[in-house]
């Protein structure tokens, strides 16, 4: 929490500015009865003051300066506040997004990344939607509470006991009741959420609902469940009006109470005048209307708790990737991963175990392995995302742990698994890896990957613009895509893990012919599980939970390695020569 | 994502001129409302005791403080008693009021959410039974929610706006207005010509406040996305060493963001304190006449104080109303967006059934077919395919082989031609007849969230365990089902965790086993499934293929030699169709995507 509010710290000022703003108006909104009263005491009644109608005039006159002052301060305090908050949501969003990016591998998969957009768009929302009701209204609500109270105080303390008596009341039931309808809520958006959840699943699953006749079931499956969220939603809103109607119920009891009170005391001669009971009745009203919007926000309250506790995972999270700066080094392409092992944290076997394998500069090896095989984890150790909880690896025989993953990182051109690709145009994607690529170049790079076409064809080419993660284009196209990306990065390390899946044989083989050309003299390592994407390469490795289990040619492995053997037959039948 | 699509509905409504009350949007939303008047009167009635209460209040309070003011004056005694009678009649009122206040709430929200919610989100899941696929395919299912379920609450709204707008809000204000030029016509005219200038003020600042809302939520749907993409791109970042330029676009998008969130919220908050300041003009105004009037006229200062109280209670609903103005449009583009839902063109279907027991003969004759008329996809495809045999489709990715699935199973509809089985053209069978024909395993494997059991048995809600059990020792599901915590009572869902993707294309085999059709739908596809899970499945579909007719979505070279029959697709049309061998010898396409297995 502490951490949270510490980036409001640059805003101290402003809020202090806010909060007089806001303080002014609440002080001119209190003024106003009281000058009322007046006109009605002094100005007509006031027998006594020779220009009684110039009285009211003047008083008048305040009254309309009060007023424009008290518009004016309101706006301009709510101007502050929400600039204030804007800047403050936005430092915090910027804060919280450093943060993930320096966070490790493991930690991201560990929060999971949906929780971390939850966490960055939502939690930050209801966090600071708080703090943007605690700088306006709830600022301004307690000032009106108490000036109210005060002001009441200085026309009649015995009066103002009656509202004092009543007001701790109202809160506590307030309180009482808002807990109540926290779990109501969320039960509702339980069921809420039960009913997105069906209906996202029956469209999903058209096909096979349909194909097995079974859309009377899914149609009632939603009607139950939106006719539970509706009692609920029902239940809920129901005991919330409970509040409005009690408040003013035992409020405006107690105005009644001032008003006979009022004219006990002034027959008794306290020096009380009716102006001042009819103060004093508006005053209520002004309390009233603070206690109600009160009762509203601090429904609000449980929802912040568990969104700083969600928060603040992400703002004290230790698990931080080593940010040492590069030293711009280059390598030739010679790995070497010495006896390396790898477990996850928390994991009883090893994904990698005993892993010994020296790829020269130049070579083009292949990994190939069935899922849970170990191949993405050995990617993962070769960008440094992880280390080894066993053995070294080297670049060009130095130690990677040694090294500065930047420096890593230059050095490898990559294409992962999923094909990630960003929201923007094609040539800003393709530009990530060279920021000075040429549209030659860019063009070049499409060609080889066999996506030039698909690129000709849009009226954008280049300034095509992808959705994002890419959802506008194929499963096919965004590989391809990401392998143009790969290739355009000069570097002499070229990572390809799972890049081919989505292509057909044909296309790949294409891009195959391409690689061997544009990659000729750099080392190529692929990651795959289809066959045909290895058979070619120098030098295959054959990965079987997490133990290498065959290193060779595909001639020497079929001869050799059982289970390449194995994999060999499943995928094409035998029928492959 | 969702939020995007929804701005994007929304501008195509917000590009009209103006929109009034009762445009089309708004009669329909009247009509939709109709049935439920004998609600709305009754809430009607309680909105009149409410109105009867706010009138009689400031009359009976102002008189107790004309009391007060009188008693200055005269100094009788015995004030405090004389005013008992009058006090415990408002206590009555206020009881009445509170008592009233909550019922009209408690009917609100059951008319709102029991009957026209509700209501509307079940004749909204009835419509998606009548759309066809093509539909489902065409939009993303957020689309489909929002309008389920967001949409349907802003229309909601409309009813919200009737009762506190039109019966509270309008009422209240049309019977104080009386009120007050009958107490003091003078005094009332300040309070009544206010009004409108106070509603023509904060209606523009609600206004302008929705249209920043607008922006904002729109930009906060790019902004969830563009973390969405940031976070799940985190290696690539990386790798790439791009973490600034993620975070200068993520911090820009943000800072957009937030602007308009400002003057949202700035624009909405302040439409209060503007009614509040025109308020005070009203009362000033009053003062000074009020004062003159007493003082020059002999009007009672009763009387003044009666048209004060009254003055903030005529302009009590004032923000309600410039809330409802300034809303207007956003709840009919929501009522807009439901409206197109449910008027989408409805898939027919014929009611004929199939004659005699299947055999699983199936025809194409002449059939063409296309998604969008403008690209043929489809013509003139011939096949036939006796019983018992098996039909591989093969082409590169993204050619069209679904669209054969889509055709068999009715999910699309043919545009020339005749698909016969078993000799009788199924456009003559209800679609759901002809669906009982197939059973289908698609690589998407679609579980829906219930025992692993129920999933089993979804294509035969009459089976028994053993049936399913049976079913399950046949598709090899048996000994990791077994395994699981619950066992065959362990509740899956689509993203569940606890059986692997491997083992979900096993108990989809397993579904169809049990379900038991003369024909079969079978996509091979299976990355992401280990090798030995992957012989599993390989040994699950023989066990599932025999004895019935096929159509295969092939990727493995083994079902492709040994097909009956191979379907070439390329670009959604079939190039060649024949048997591996006599293919081979065309050395047509077919041939070129056989040989680049083992190109270099």
């Amino acid at each position: 929490m502490r951490k949270l509010l510490s980036y409001l710290k640059p805003y101290r000022g402003r809020i202090a500015l806010a909060t007089l703003l806001m303080a002014i108006s609440a002080g001119c909104d209190l003024l106003l009865p009281t000058l009322m009263s007046d006109v009605l005491d002094k100005g007509v009644y006031g027998a006594a003051e020779a220009d009684t109608f110039g009285y009211i005039l003047k008083t008048a006159a305040w009254m309309l300066g009060i007023s424009l002052v008290s518009l004016a301060s309101v706006c301009g305090g709510y101007w502050v506040v929400y600039r204030v908050i804007a800047g403050y949501t936005q430092s915090l969003r910027s804060a919280l997004f450093r943060k993930v990016h320096s966070m490790t591998l493991e930690e991201v998969g560990k929060i999971g990344t949906s929780n971390l957009v939850t966490r960055s768009t939502h939690d930050v929302s209801t966090f600071t939607d708080v703090i943007a009701m605690l700088c306006g209204s709830i600022l301004i609500i307690p000032l009106m509470f108490l000036g109210g109270v005060f002001l009441c105080m200085r026309k009649d303390v015995f009066l103002s006991l009656v509202i004092l008596c009543a007001v701790p009341l109202l809160i506590g039931a307030g309180m009482l009741m808002s807990k109540k309808i926290e779990r109501l809520w969320e039960v509702s958006d339980e069921y809420c959420d039960r009913q997105n959840d069906l209906v996202r699943e029956r469209l999903r699953g058209i096909r096979v609902i349909r194909a097995f006749n079974r859309e009377q079931q899914a149609h009632e499956k939603i009607t139950d469940a939106t006719r539970t969220m509706a009692d609920n939603i029902i239940r809920a809103n129901v005991r919330m009006e409970i509040i409005d109607p009690a408040a003013a119920f035992v409020l405006n009891g107690a105005a009644l109470l001032v008003v006979f009170l009022g004219g006990l005391r002034m027959e008794r001669g306290s020096g009380l005048t009716a102006g001042d009971v009819f103060a004093v009745i508006q005053y209520i009203g002004i309390i009233l209307g603070a206690i109600v919007s009160v009762s509203y926000d601090i429904v609000m309250l449980p929802h912040v708790r568990v969104a700083v506790r969600r928060l603040s995972q992400i703002t004290e999270s230790t698990g931080l990737e080593d940010d040492r700066p590069a030293r711009g080094l280059t390598f030739s392409g010679a790995v070497d991963l010495d006896h390396v092992s790898f477990t996850y944290p928390g994991g009883s076997l090893p994904a990698l175990s005993d892993v010994d394998l020296h790829i020269r500069p130049g070579e083009w090896v292949s990994v190939i392995g069935g899922t849970g095989s170990g191949k993405t984890t050995l990617a993962e150790l070769l960008l440094a995302f992880r280390a080894p909880t066993e053995g070294t690896i080297r670049f060009d025989g130095l130690d990677a742990a040694a090294l500065s993953p930047k420096d890593i990182r230059n050095n490898v051109s990559c294409s992962l698994q999923k094909s990630m690709l960003y929201a923007g145009t094609v040539a800003e994607n393709l530009r990530m890896g060279k920021p000075d690529a040429s549209d030659a170049e860019l063009w070049d790079a499409l060609e080889k990957a066999q996506v030039a076409d698909f690129i000709r064809e849009q009226p954008e080419g280049l300034d095509f613009r992808l959705e994002p993660a890419g959802t506008n284009v194929s499963g096919g196209q965004k590989q391809r895509i990401a392998i143009a990306r790969a290739l355009l990065k000069d570097a002499p390390l070229y990572i390809f893990d799972d890049s081919f899946s989505a292509l057909d044989f044909l296309t790949e083989a294409k891009v195959r012919r391409a690689m061997n050309e544009s990659l000729a003299g750099k080392t190529r390592i692929v990651i795959t599980q289809r066959v045909v994407s290895a058979m070619h390469s120098d030098r295959i490795f054959v990965l079987a939970d997490g133990v290498l289990v065959g290193a060779g040619t595909h001639a020497e492995l079929l001869e050799s390695c059982s289970i390449y053997r194995e994999i060999y037959l499943s995928q094409t039948g035998g029928a492959v020569a | 994502m969702s939020t995007v699509e929804k701005t994007e509905s929304t501008e195509k409504t917000g590009k009209k001129e103006k929109s009034s009350l009762f445009d089309e949007t708004g009669r329909r939303l009247l009509r939709e409302i109709w049935p439920l008047r004998g609600w709305i009167l009754l809430l009607a009635v309680f909105c009149l005791l409410l109105i009867g209460c706010a009138v009689a209040v400031p009359e009976l309070l102002g008189a107790e403080i004309d009391r007060l003011y009188d008693w200055a004056r005269t100094r009788t005694p015995g004030l405090a008693r004389s005013l008992l009678p009058g006090l415990g009649l408002l206590l009555g009122i206020y009881a009445l009021q509170g008592a009233v206040t909550y019922g009209k709430w408690y009917l609100l929200h059951n008319v709102i959410s029991r009957f026209f919610c509700a209501g509307f989100r079940i004749r909204l899941s009835e419509k998606l039974r009548r759309l066809p696929v093509s539909y489902m395919d065409k939009t993303p299912a957020g689309d489909v929610i929002d309008r389920m379920m967001d949409d349907v609450s802003d229309m909601s709204d409309s009813i919200y706006g009737i009762v506190e707008i039109l019966l509270s809000g309008f009422l209240q204000m049309i019977v104080i207005a009386v009120i007050l030029f009958l107490t003091d016509w003078r005094m009332a005219i300040p309070v009544v010509l206010l009004a409108p200038l106070s509603v023509l003020l904060s209606a523009r600042m609600a206004g302008l406040g929705e249209k920043h809302w607008d922006n904002h939520y729109e930009l906060g749907g790019k902004l969830t996305g563009l973390a969405e993409e940031a976070y799940t791109n985190y290696p690539t970042t990386k790798a790439f060493n791009r973490e600034e330029e993620v975070q200068n676009r993520y911090d820009e998008l943000s800072r957009r963001h937030q602007r308009s969130g400002a003057l949202g919220y700035f624009f909405s908050s302040i439409v209060q304190p503007v009614i509040a300041f025109v308020d005070s003009l009203a009362y000033i105004a009053v003062a000074v006449l009020g004062g003159w009037l007493v003082l020059r006229q002999g009007v009672p200062i009763g009387a003044v104080v009666t048209v004060i109280l009254f003055a903030r209670q005529f302009s009590e609903p004032l923000e309600h109303i410039a809330f409802g103005l300034g809303y207007n449009q956003h709840m009919k583009g929501a009522a807009k967006r439901v409206f197109t839902l449910l008027d989408l063109p409805e898939e027919q279907d014929p009611e004929g059934s199939a004659e005699g027991p299947a055999r699983g003969r199936v025809e194409f004759r002449h059939v063409d077919f296309s998604y969008d008329p403008k690209k043929p996809l489809i013509r003139d495809l011939n096949m036939e395919v006796e019983p018992g045999r098996k039909v591989a489709i093969v082409g590169p990715t993204g050619a069209g082989k679904t669209t054969i699935v889509n055709l068999l199973m009715r999910f699309y509809d043919i545009s020339a031609g005749q698909i016969l089985v078993d000799g009788q053209d199924v456009s003559g069978l209800s679609r759901a007849g002809n669906r009982d024909l197939f059973a289908m395993v698609l690589q998407d494997t679609w579980l829906f969230k219930g025992t692993v059991a129920e999933n089993v048995a979804y294509g035969s809600p009459g089976a028994s365990r053993e049936d399913v059990e049976k079913a399950c020792d046949w598709a090899y599901c048996d000994h990791f089902i077994r395994r699981l915590p619950q066992g065959y009572d362990t509740v899956i869902s689509e993203d569940s965790t606890a059986v692997s993707s491997g083992q979900k294309q096993l108990l989809t085999i397993a579904r169809a086993l049990l379900a038991d059709r003369p024909l079969l739908i079978l996509d091979e596809a299976t990355s992401n499934v280990d090798t030995r899970t992957e012989l599993l499945i390989q040994k699950a579909m023989d066990h599932l293929m025999s004895g019935r007719t096929c159509f295969i979505i092939a990727h493995r070279l083994s079902t492709i030699v040994d097909a009956d029959l191979i379907l070439v697709l390329r670009d959604g049309r079939i190039v060649e169709q024949g048997t591996h061998a006599s293919l081979l010898a065309e050395q047509g396409f077919y041939y070129e995507l056989f040989r680049s297995q083992y190109a270099i």
